[in-house]
């Protein structure tokens, strides 16, 4: 091959290695990570009873005028276990104000878990047939999702909420929304 | 008699299918047929790579009752795939429409085809009239 050769060859190369690059990019990567189809949209509209108390239904005006950070959660779900201890915390930060989504559960299984598990959430949604999560566009538990007090979606978070998560995903953009932005 | 009694009940029951695990039932024969194209369209949102009719997720059988809801209350097919597309975004659709974002998609694959066949000419006409010589 001639010096002409070589470049027309790695011409070639570099074209179709960029493609697979953008290939990557567009449709590679963690599908579970998929960015909320909510961001910036105000939550969907809903009437859920409340899990622990009788007779008491949520709207989503329930969200407006404060900071809330909706948590997804299921008795059937295994990593629930690991991440609601980190709640406990998270719940203790005043400019916060934590909601639980009972997502596809049975009442006395979901009762149970908190009784276990401790009780950190100010209240809960009881979303007994997974439709409000669907509204959400929740995959499943747990999810978790910071929505501002004009009851915007301003980010959702798939899987544990691990202490780097809230300190370097969520508190920021909890700072973010107190300054009014 | 007995035999040919149980012979004819054996008929009966070969005459149904189990193949699937849940039954969609519809009165309306092109309301099942717009349901069978439409779990075949839609991914499941948390499986690798199935589409809603072969998926036994929690997630999929919530969202293949939603579209069997739909189809009973009378929606057209654009509306409820507006509504899966609005909550789960272009990734619910196995087959994506064409649009800005995914463009690139569509036409990369043609424009390096071209390009490789620009490239290769070049090549070929260079070397043939090399031979030539």
């Amino acid at each position: 091959m001639g010096k002409s050769g070589v470049i027309k060859w790695l011409v070639s190369l570099t074209v179709f290695s960029s493609f697979i690059v953008i290939f990557y990019l567009l449709i590679g990567g963690d599908k579970t990570e998929l960015p909320s189809q909510l961001i910036n949209q105000p939550t969907p509209n809903f009437e859920v009873s409340n899990l622990t108390r009788e007779g008491v239904v949520h709207t989503q005006n329930d969200f407006k005028g404060k900071i809330t950070l909706l948590n997804v959660w299921a008795s059937w779900c295994p990593s629930c276990y690991v991440e609601h201890p980190y709640w406990k915390n998270y719940a203790k930060n005043k400019d916060i104000t934590l909601v639980g989504l009972n997502y596809r559960d049975k009442k006395n299984k979901a009762l149970k878990f908190l009784r276990e598990q401790g009780d950190f959430f100010q209240w809960n949604l009881f979303d007994k047939n997974g439709r409000l999560g669907i509204e959400f566009g929740v995959y499943g538990a747990p999810e978790t999702f910071l929505i501002d007090p004009e009851g915007k979606i301003r980010y959702r978070h798939v899987g544990v909420v691990t202490p780097d998560v809230y300190q370097n995903k969520l508190l920021p953009l909890i700072e973010k929304i107190k300054k009014g932005f | 008699m007995i035999k040919r009694m149980i012979i004819l009940s054996l008929f009966f029951v070969s005459l149904n299918s189990f193949a699937a695990i849940d039954v969609y039932e519809f009165d309306d024969p092109t309301l099942a047929e717009r349901f069978k194209v439409l779990t075949y369209e839609l991914r499941c949102p948390k499986c690798q790579n199935q589409n809603l009719a072969d998926s036994n997720s929690e997630l999929s059988m919530d969202l293949k009752q939603i579209v069997y809801e739909k189809l009973k209350a009378g929606e057209s097919n654009e509306d409820i795939l507006l509504f899966m597309k609005h909550r789960y975004g272009e990734f619910i659709l196995f087959n994506p429409e064409m649009s800005k974002s995914n463009a690139l998609l569509w036409t990369g694959p043609i424009i390096f085809l071209i390009v490789f066949i620009i490239f290769f000419f070049r090549w070929y006409s260079k070397n043939r009239d090399m031979a030539d010589e």
